[in-house]
Parts: C-alpha cells; sequence; structure tokens
C-alpha cells in the first residue's frame, strides 16, 4: 500500500514537509524487483531523526546493496498522529511512502531511555504489535541498535532482535542471512530466521532466553533457552576506520534540522575513563580515521551537499591526534568554499582554545566545556582529570581572544557527593566571572552553569549506585541556586523527574516493559520534549504494575549481584569496573590508555580490538 | 561582480517549504554547482542571491526569479548547466541571462529584483462542492464590489486589508476535469498586496463560492514589472 497524504492534511500540519520526502541524495528504488526492504527509524520528529549520524550511515551501508531498499521513517509529530489516526493512515517510509508494516525489517535507533514510548507509538501507529510474541508471518522483524542496546532488558519484549554495537558490518551480514532464509522459502518462519540471525556475532534475541526472579522480585539471572542463544553477546566494532563506508551523499533535508551541517567522523572511541560516562566504556577502543581519509571524505560530503558548515565530531574531537594538521589541511582544501568548520566538544585547555578561536575566525558564539563536578576532591572521584587550574587557564585565553559567553557543564548526585561540592559548583563559576574581569578590566561576561541530575549507568564504574531521591536532587538545586551571589552566572537545571525516570528504566530489567506499555497506553509520548512529558502518567503506570520504581533508581546494587545488562555488554570486563568504583570511593585517578598506562579494562583482548591513533602509528 | 538571473520552478516535491527554506536550497545548489560565487562581507559569509517574492509553504510556482552573483565571468550556458545538474527535485532551472552591468555614467546602480515585480497571476484548483452557476454567481459578485476586505491575522499583524485594490483583472473561473479552476491576477506594490488564498477564503466566507477550500492547491504562473516577466526585464 503506497500512501498518498492529501494537501488538505498537509496544509493542516505543522512543517508538512516533515512527511513529504523526496530530499536530494534520497535513495528511491524499484519496490517490486528488490527483495529485502529495510525501513530505519528514530523514534523522534524529522528533524531529530534526520541529524542522527548512525543511521546516516547505514542508510548508504544498507542502499550499496543492490538486494536492499533501505528506507526512512521517524515519528509524526501529534499533530500529524492525530490525523493519521482519524484517517486511519498507517505510518510510511519517506522514500517509496509504503506502508512500514509492508517492510522485511524495521530498525530503530535507540538514542536515550525516554524514547521509548515513542517505539511503541510508532509500532502502533505502523499497525504492527507492540510485543514481539503477538507477531505474524507477515510483519516485519523490529531490531533495536543504538546507545540503549547495552541494557536492552526494559525493552527486549518490544523487539525481535537487537544489533550489538556498531552496525556497518552486521547489518550486512543480517541481510545476508536474510536473502538465503527468503532464498530457501523461509524454513521455520519468523523462528527460522531469529535462529539463524542468534548465531552470528553481536546478534541478540531475547524471546531466545529465560529470566528468573529471586523472591523479592529482584532480577536473578537471564539463560539462553535453545541451543543458538549465546550466554554473553559481545559487541560488533569496525576494526579499521579507513575502510569501512561513511557517508558520502547524505540526504539533504529541504527544511532545518537540528544539526543541519555536514557530521565529519574523525574516531570512535574515547579512552579518558570519565567513571560516569556510559559512552567511554561502550565505544572503546579509540580507532581514528586517517587524516588522508578524512580529507577525501570532506571533499566528497561538500560536493555531495553543498553545505557550508561541518562539525568534525568524536565523542572528544579535541583528542585526534592529528587534529591540528587536519584543521590546516581543511582550511586550505576549502578556503574559496566559504566553509566553516566546528568542534562539538572542547577539551579544558589552551590548545582547544587556540584551535576554536582559529576555527570560528571571528564569530565567537560561546565556549563549553564541561568540568561536571565542582570540586577537585569530586573531579578526582570521577577521573575527570581536570583541574582548577586548568578550567582558569583556559578559560583566561578564551577572554584573551574575545570570548564573553562561557557554559559549564556539571552534573548533581554523583557518587560522594557533598554539600561542599555543591557549593563548589557556584564557587568554581564564579571564579570564572572574576576571571573575565581580571583578564579585561571589565564586567560584561555571562557564565552558565548548566547542571544535569546524575543516572548511573550500565556498564560503567557507577553502575551499582544508589540514585538520589527527587527531593534529595531538589534540595541540592536550591542549595546551588543559593550559593550563586554573582550577577554574570546563571543557573539552568534540569528536570529532576526525568532524570530519576530515566534511572529506573535505564537499569531496569524486563519487568519494566509492562511500565511502559502502560504509560505509552496512557498516553505517554516525546517523553524527552519537556512540555510534553507526562510525569503522573509515568508514576500511575509503575503504580498500576505494582513495580516499586526506587528498587530500580535509589538501590545500590551489591558486587556479587548479577545485572540485568550484563549479556549484552561492549565487552569491558565486570573486574574492572569494580576496580574504577572501588577508585572512585578513594579518589584515584586512571591513566588515559591511550598515551599512559592499559588500564586493563578488558576491551581489546575480549573483542581482538586494538586502538588506532594515527600519532603513535606514525611514530 | 557577474550578477545573474534565474527564471526558476517550485515544483510539487518541495510545494511544503518555505520561501527561507526555498531560499537556502537555492545557495546549496549553486554551491554544489561549483559557480564561483559572490558572498556577503562579515564573518558569516552568505553567497549573494535575492528573490522576487516570497512563495508560500504550499503553492508551486512555473515562475520563481532569483538574483545571484558571481566573481568570475563564465558563459551562459556553462552557468545553465552547471547549475541545472545540480538542482534538487522539485527545482527546474527554465532560462537564464546575466544582468549587464549599469552604464557607469548613468551612476544608476542594478534595481533589486524585489523592486521590480510588480504582478503576480495564479492559478487556484479547488473541488467544487455546489454547482457551477453558484460559482460563477460568487465569483460575479465578488468581481463588481467596490471593494472587499479580508481580515489578515498572523502571529505578526492582525488587520483588515482591501483587497480589490489589488485585484489586476476579474477573477476568472473554469472547470479543469472535477475540479474549479480560478484565475487571479494580483497586484504586488511597495505597501503591500494579498495572496491569493486570501481571496479564496473571502470568495468562500462572503461570497458563498461552493468549495472545499482547504483542498485548495495553488500555482503561480507568472511574475511580472511592466507587464513583462521579470526575466525579459533584462
Amino acid at each position: 500500500m503506497i500512501i498518498k497524504l492529501e494537501p488538505e492534511i498537509l496544509q493542516a500540519v505543522e512543517k508538512p514537509a516533515r512527511y513529504t520526502g523526496h530530499e536530494l541524495n534520497a535513495v528511491h528504488k524499484d519496490w517490486e524487483s528488490t527483495p529485502c526492504h529495510f525501513a530505519l527509524a528514530l523514534p523522534d520528529v524529522y528533524e531529530v531523526g534526520m541529524s542522527n549520524l548512525g543511521l546516516k550511515i547505514l542508510y548508504e551501508v544498507l542502499n550499496a546493496r543492490e538486494d536492499t531498499a533501505c528506507e526512512r521513517v521517524y515519528a509524526p509529530w501529534i499533530d500529524m498522529e492525530e490525523i493519521m489516526r482519524q484517517r486511519q493512515i498507517p505510518l510510511f517510509s519517506l522514500e517509496s511512502f509504503h506502508a512500514i508494516k509492508e517492510f522485511d525489517f524495521l530498525g530503530f535507533s535507540l538514542q536515550y531511555e525516554m524514547i521509548y514510548s515513542n517505539v511503541l507509538n510508532m509500532l502502533d501507529l505502523a499497525g504492527i504489535p507492540i510485543w514481539s510474541r503477538d507477531r505474524g508471518e507477515n510483519d516485519p522483524f523490529i531490531v533495536g541498535g543504538g546507545p540503549c542496546v547495552y541494557n536492552t532488558e526494559p525493552i527486549a519484549d518490544f523487539f525481535d532482535f537487537f544489533i550489538v554495537g556498531e552496525g556497518e558490518e552486521l547489518i550486512c551480514e543480517t541481510v545476508d542471512v536474510f536473502r538465503s532464509w527468503q532464498e530457501a522459502g523461509k524454513p521455520e518462519g519468523r523462528q527460522g530466521l531469529l535462529k539463524r540471525l542468534a548465531v552470528l556475532d553481536g546478534i541478540y534475541v531475547p524471546s531466545f532466553y529465560n529470566v528468573t526472579y529471586n523472591q523479592q522480585g529482584l532480577f536473578a539471572d537471564i539463560e539462553p533457552a535453545c541451543p543458538e542463544a549465546k550466554p554473553v553477546i559481545y559487541k560488533r566494532l569496525i576494526k579499521d576506520m579507513d575502510s569501512v563506508r561513511f557517508v558520502e551523499k547524505p540526504v539533504l533535508p529541504y527544511i532545518d534540522i537540528v544539526h543541519d551541517r555536514i557530521m565529519l567522523e574523525l574516531f570512535r572511541g574515547c579512552t579518558r575513563g570519565c567513571r560516569f560516562c556510559q559512552a567511554g566504556t561502550s565505544y572503546r577502543p579509540v580507532r581514528e580515521r586517517s587524516k588522508d581519509r578524512l580529507r577525501e571524505l570532506a571533499r566528497k560530503l561538500i560536493d555531495s551537499t553543498g553545505y557550508n558548515e561541518m562539525s568534525l565530531t568524536s565523542l572528544s574531537s579535541a583528542d585526534y591526534s592529528c587534529l591540528g594538521e587536519l584543521v590546516d589541511d581543511l582550511f586550505s582544501d576549502f578556503k574559496d568554499e566559504k566553509v566553516s568548520f566546528s568542534l562539538p566538544s572542547l577539551r579544558i585547555d589552551s590548545f582547544s582554545i587556540d584551535l576554536a578561536h582559529k576555527m570560528q575566525q571571528v564569530r565567537k558564539s560561546g565556549l563549553t566545556f564541561a568540568p561536571e563536578a565542582g570540586t577537585q576532591r569530586l573531579r578526582d572521584v570521577i577521573n575527570k582529570g581536570v583541574t582548577e587550574e586548568n578550567l582558569m587557564a583556559a578559560t583566561e585565553a578564551a577572554f584573551r581572544q574575545g570570548w564573553k559567553q562561557v557554559k559549564l557543564y556539571f552534573m548533581m548526585g554523583l557518587p560522594t557527593e557533598t554539600d561542599e561540592d555543591i557549593v563548589g559548583i557556584a564557587k568554581l563559576a564564579e571564579k570564572v566571572a572574576r576571571k573575565y574581569k581580571e583578564v579585561t578590566g571589565r564586567w560584561g561576561v555571562t557564565v552558565t552553569i548548566s547542571v544535569s541530575c546524575f543516572v548511573p549507568k550500565p556498564h560503567t564504574p557507577f553502575q551499582w549506585y544508589g540514585q538520589l531521591p527527587e527531593a534529595e536532587f531538589h534540595r541540592r538545586q536550591r542549595l546551588l541556586k543559593d550559593s550563586i551571589t554573582e550577577r554574570a552566572v546563571k543557573f539552568n537545571y534540569h528536570d529532576a523527574r526525568v532524570s530519576v525516570l530515566e534511572g529506573a528504566i535505564a537499569r531496569g530489567d524486563r519487568k519494566i516493559a509492562q511500565v511502559i506499555y502502560q504509560a505509552w497506553k496512557d498516553g505517554a509520548k516525546f517523553d524527552g520534549w519537556n512540555d510534553l512529558f507526562k510525569n503522573d502518567v509515568w508514576h500511575e503506570a509503575f503504580a498500576k504494575c505494582g513495580i516499586d520504581l526506587h528498587l530500580y533508581n535509589e538501590r545500590a546494587r551489591e558486587p556479587e549481584e548479577k545485572l540485568p545488562w550484563e549479556h549484552t555488554t561492549p565487552g569491558v570486563s565486570k573486574e574492572f569496573l569494580l576496580r574504577e568504583y572501588d577508585k572512585a570511593i578513594k579518589e584515584q585517578l586512571t591513566e588515559d590508555c591511550r598515551r599512559g598506562k592499559c588500564s586493563a579494562c578488558g576491551v581489546c583482548p575480549s573483542l581482538k580490538a586494538k586502538v588506532v591513533d594515527w600519532r603513535r602509528e606514525n611514530v | 561582480m557577474y550578477k545573474y538571473r534565474a527564471e526558476i520552478t517550485k515544483g510539487e516535491e518541495i510545494r511544503y517549504i518555505s520561501h527561507l527554506d526555498y531560499a537556502g536550497v537555492m545557495e546549496r545548489a549553486i554551491r554544489r554547482a561549483k559557480l564561483p560565487a559572490a558572498y556577503s562581507e562579515g564573518f558569516n559569509p552568505h553567497i549573494k542571491i535575492a528573490f522576487a517574492s516570497a512563495l508560500s509553504l504550499g503553492v508551486i510556482s512555473d515562475a520563481e526569479y532569483m538574483d545571484f552573483e558571481m566573481t568570475k565571468p563564465l558563459c551562459q550556458p556553462e552557468v545553465f548547466d552547471r547549475l541545472s545538474k545540480a538542482l534538487p527535485p522539485g527545482v527546474k532551472l527554465l532560462r537564464l541571462k546575466e544582468v549587464p552591468e549599469p552604464k557607469p555614467c548613468k551612476g544608476k546602480k542594478h534595481k533589486a529584483l524585489m523592486a521590480e515585480v510588480q504582478e503576480a497571476e495564479y492559478e487556484l484548483y479547488v473541488p467544487l462542492t455546489g454547482y457551477w452557476q453558484e460559482a460563477v454567481q460568487a465569483v460575479e459578485a465578488y468581481n463588481k464590489a467596490p471593494e472587499a476586505m479580508v481580515h489578515r491575522v498572523t502571529p505578526k499583524t492582525n488587520k483588515m486589508i482591501e483587497t480589490k485594490q489589488y485585484m489586476l483583472k476579474p477573477v476568472k473561473l473554469s472547470m479543469a476535469g472535477d475540479l474549479l479552476k480560478l484565475y487571479m491576477d494580483i497586484a504586488i506594490t511597495q505597501s503591500g498586496s494579498v495572496k491569493p488564498g486570501e481571496i479564496l477564503k473571502l470568495l468562500q466566507a462572503e461570497y458563498n463560492l461552493p468549495v472545499d477550500e482547504p483542498k485548495v492547491l495553488i500555482k503561480r504562473i507568472s511574475m511580472k514589472g511592466q507587464g513583462r516577466a521579470l526575466i525579459d526585464l533584462v
């Protein structure tokens, strides 16, 4: 079924170009003669979905195959959803406008926990059963990927399988297996394909496992229930970043999207070892693209899009080993084309400031640093490796170069945090503000402190830590607010209500699926959007399901407990995480293995991987 | 500087993008075409590009006009081919002319494209929900009226506009298949104008034109100055 949207519908909704497709570089293939149809979804609105780099890569990887038509689908905004439900228009793709239900696969990129309600809503809009057990032979296979695969359990019952880790190779292996199953006449139906997929490295089929709970109803164990299922699924990773396909012709939106620029991915992984950071453990080890490959990609991307902005993205872009030379080369390659470059994340040092100055030339839009904690003691606990002197030197350099807006990111509710650490945030920000006066002799700086509420995440050293109760977050937010006396300091804080829910879902088990389902039934969607977040609906959903949320977010786990996410692992060992937690409490630092000594996290041996750092390679 | 004027379309594929987005689409197309585009000064340089008149979201056009500048001379066929190849779905390059440099003795500058436009013609296609004769009567009554006001409410304005002053010709109607086709020729002046969609709403609300107004499809078919297409003024 091909969906055609009448003008009266498109004229009645906000930003109709979200639903009309036809963008430059979108790939249109003949439906009938292409044997595999793969829909890639990001469960958020078009402008957010179109900004996701991972999906851009997979779109090109899949469409490079002759046997596969890969198409896009995003969550319709609430105005469009209302019309679609009224008129019974099913969810459709943006290339061929086929109903999503007619695809062979529907893949969701899962970026953060509070987007799960949208996954359910999109399945429902597509007319696909929400629970995997209810799906029939004609339904697509629902596959999940992205950062949330390091604890799939809260959504395990909604998905047919997950791709754990980096997907470029595995998604192709998945299609290969599908094609042979399809050509063999689909032996054993859905189960047949899932069995064939389960043996691939990095594929997790949740329905092939049995979960047990202890007397208190807490997660006890998960075990394979069929021979194809592996006890532990290690993430997949790309060993050679230069030879793997990258985006070359991204779909170019007609309307403004969130990241409306080229994203050039310099490298994957970050081994600075911040103990709160899930990305830091889950993308290890560091693997850089070579400078020459990046120049080649930059040229292709500029030529295929006409963009005049390029962001050099990575978890910590300033750590790219050849960044200085790369930036010089890019500047000279594109000097006549008025391309501007930006770094999304800055390290707190003067190298970064000089580089940012060079890249931004005149436009001093504002600098962002992430000290994460207000005192040296707590920064040592989280292994941030940044001192107050570093921050002062960096901001001083920035003020000398003419910046007058600085944004500082912090977290609240970190392990061992005391009121002194909270007050320390205010003191540090005020010190930065006074530094401006000292450097320039004037007032007029704005120091914005943005403070989020810490959510302990799976596969990090803090995965055992009990999250703070909501009321305590509120008390600490007030304490911080009252501690700020300088007018130049502006304080933004995050909604603690969202963070405590995220805290429960992030470390949830399979029982949480019922809560997500209930919340969605009762109207939860777009929970990541402040104005649409329905706190009461979520708390009622926990109550209706008889699940105590505090057992999930506030309960400290015991070191010997088996955790519900250990079977889908990025390869970082439990011993390493425990060792790091212990060192955190003792306020001891761990070196970055990329430059210093190996911290024995276990990733390289378990995945047969190694660090690729071009400066080191060339020495 | 070498200035060109292009006659381009806004097609069905991009019917629902705004004028600002359309401008961005063209800027990126010029960059992909690798034309030696001239940029504005400053730390956020933009291609020197100008449009005749903004087209509303939901309206397509056979006659959009864009002036852009280049720093090097290239022959017209080369500019035409390079730009054509770089255009996205929904935009076609119909005609392209180099805008000659005004004689220095006259001391005049190029007239801005926006200042040259005086009128635009539109076709509207809308389902008829009553009898043809009722439609004829409604349009005739509007055409005869000495004045007809519309109420324009946007986030920025809230005012009454007299529409007849902008109607250069009477509204014409005919049938195109199942749809009622309306023709409007509307003046664009320094002090303002009226949109074809506003006239249609007025016809329905005040003159009982029997149509399913939300289903209307609007197309701009010309944009003129001194009675000639803007590209023929070059």
